[in-house]
């Protein structure tokens, strides 16, 4: 039974682990955001920035923010997979296999929670080169990465659902621009709330990014979490990956 | 003992019959052949014999198992080749036969696919990447793919498109091959004549969605073989003989005779040498049977098929 979701998962990581040009998007496209987004503020007096953003360093407030955000950006490349798949005629092979929709729809799934936990060491890494200090304890390091394999599920199975029934290539890169921005501007990735008009302030409250920000915000900057963001993140997650399950299996055909 | 027995298996998009009520049956050991042009439904006969498409209409058992009702049961014990030579180009031989034996739920899978790969001579490249394959490695692997859980059935859709005079009898041989030694059924279809011939114990002819003779390949240049001899009128010029057995499309003659080299003088001066701009013959051969059945070479039945695919898209959207 895992079996065959384990032969499909392993065939999606081998191909990121392989891919010299996925390396340079996980790598580059979050410590670009870090490095330059979040320097823009580095001339800010201290106490303005602390009563802003309640740290005295922008990039310690955006890196919480910064690896939920780029796990959401990563998300379309399970859709890409997807579309790929349908294309060279793989889908074709796995599908006269015994193997049931919703183990594709899985693997894609797992493939884009991968690539979105490649990124956080990297990141962690470089805000620590930064400057940024941090309560890096086993704890806090599990809940970053169990919170954002949550973040990545959820989202990738939004990103696979939206492509289910399509072979454009171009379909994700579409998806993509009309999901991602909406998303992270609604999300308290790179500012507070305390500053939103009130209909902004509605769509964060129901953003997973949001939820994540502030779960690891709090983790890792005061060492003060709250649980029920991860739970939520767990339901978020939960909620898509059925969701899009139930769809595979009724919606995606081999061409 | 049936390998494949199908009972009036139709598929339709929209309004257009793909596959039209065909039934036939494929007993145990057999290499049966579906020849016909491109667009007669060759590819979604075998769709729905796989189970990736489910059959408008009829049922099939494969390998003792129904299409409709049990499709798991099906793609359990089948193997598949496609036209295009579907691989993870980016993984290696290996990994890809890996794959597929724990999608088909293999145990044992590495025995399998050593002994395998030994057969097919190819086990020293196992490590490679399988995109940097030969065009004939390639389709080996793909073989040793389709034989991993040890098929009843193996399905092959022209499996000889696109490859040189050599690699084609090469496949040829290796089909024949793993007929034997796998004790595997072999069902592929083809728009070779020459492939139809040499390899099938057994034919079904099709066009247009429906099969319009079956035999062996012997019994079908028998019953409907015989010599072709084609006349190409000049422009303007217009039969004024009636001949038997003869099919006349625009300038162009076809007339069915038992001997084309002692007919020939004689339907020459019927004709009138003056009209005549060119003679072909063809002799006893699966063309011919196919000519004789449809009235049409397959080249000629060939340009439905662009229609054909623009109906299925029309029907699909």
């Amino acid at each position: 039974m895992m079996d065959r979701l384990y032969a499909l998962y392993m065939r999606e990581a081998k191909r990121i682990f392989r891919s010299v040009y996925m390396w340079i998007v996980l790598i580059s496209q979050p410590v670009m955001w870090l490095i330059f987004f979040g320097s823009s503020f580095s001339g800010v007096p201290k106490q303005v920035l602390i009563s802003f953003f309640h740290t005295d360093n922008y990039i310690a407030f955006i890196l919480p923010g910064e690896l939920a955000t780029s796990t959401l950006f990563v998300g379309m490349f399970s859709s890409m997979s997807l579309i790929q798949d349908k294309r060279f005629g793989y889908l074709k092979r796995v599908l006269i296999t015994p193997t049931p929709k919703y183990d594709v729809f899985l693997a894609k799934v797992l493939g884009g929670m991968t690539r979105g936990l490649i990124q956080a060491p990297i990141l962690l890494a470089v805000s620590v080169v930064l400057g940024v200090r941090m309560n890096l304890t086993p704890l806090s390091i599990g809940v970053l990465f169990l919170s954002l394999a949550f973040v990545g599920i959820g989202f990738s199975s939004l990103y696979s659902i939206f492509t289910l029934t399509t072979a454009d290539w171009q379909a994700p890169g579409v998806i993509s621009n009309l999901i991602n921005l909406p998303l992270m501007f609604s999300s308290t990735a790179l500012f507070p709330k305390a500053f939103f008009p009130s209909w902004l302030k509605l769509i964060s409250d129901v953003n997973p990014l949001t939820y994540a920000a502030e779960l690891n915000r709090g983790m890792l900057l005061y060492n003060d979490p709250s649980w029920n963001y991860l739970l939520y993140l767990a339901v978020f997650a939960l909620v898509m990956l059925s969701l899009g399950s139930v769809l595979t299996n009724k919606f995606l055909y081999a061409e | 003992m049936y390998s494949i027995e199908t009972r009036d298996l139709t598929k339709k998009y929209g309004d257009f019959v793909a596959v039209d009520h065909i039934s036939f049956t494929v007993k145990r050991g057999e290499i049966f052949g579906l020849l016909g042009p491109n667009g007669a439904g060759k590819t979604t006969t075998i769709k729905m014999l796989t189970g990736l498409t489910p059959p408008t209409e009829g049922d099939a058992l494969v390998a003792g198992f129904s299409i409709v009702s049990n499709p798991i049961e099906v793609k359990s014990r089948i193997g598949w080749i496609s036209s295009e030579v579907i691989l993870d180009d980016d993984l290696t031989g290996w990994e890809n036969l890996e794959i597929q034996a724990r999608l088909t739920g293999v145990k044992n899978w590495k025995e399998r696919a050593t002994e395998l790969l030994k057969y097919f001579g190819i086990l020293e490249f196992k490590d490679r990447k399988a995109g940097k394959f030969s065009t004939g490695m390639r389709k080996k692997l793909e073989i040793a793919m389709a034989l991993l859980n040890s098929p009843e059935v193996i399905f092959m859709d022209e499996p000889t498109i696109g490859l040189d005079v050599n690699t084609r009898a090469t496949m040829w041989n290796l089909i024949r091959q793993i007929n034997k030694d796998y004790e595997v059924t072999v069902l592929l279809t083809t728009h070779y004549m020459e492939e139809a011939d040499s390899l099938c114990n057994r034919l079904g002819i099709i066009n247009k969605g429906r099969i319009i003779a079956m035999d062996t390949p012997e019994e079908l240049k028998n019953k409907y073989g015989g010599d072709v001899i084609e006349i190409e009128l000049k422009p303007g010029a217009k039969l004024n003989v009636n001949l038997e057995n003869t099919q006349v499309t625009d300038s162009r003659v076809r007339i069915r005779v038992n001997n084309a080299e002692s007919a020939l003088m004689d339907l020459i001066r019927a004709v009138g040498g003056d009209n005549i701009k060119g003679i072909r013959v063809n002799k006893s051969s699966l063309d011919v049977v196919f000519i004789n059945l449809t009235g049409g070479t397959m080249e000629e039945q060939e340009f439905d098929a662009r229609r054909f695919y623009a109906m299925i898209r029309r029907a699909r959207r």
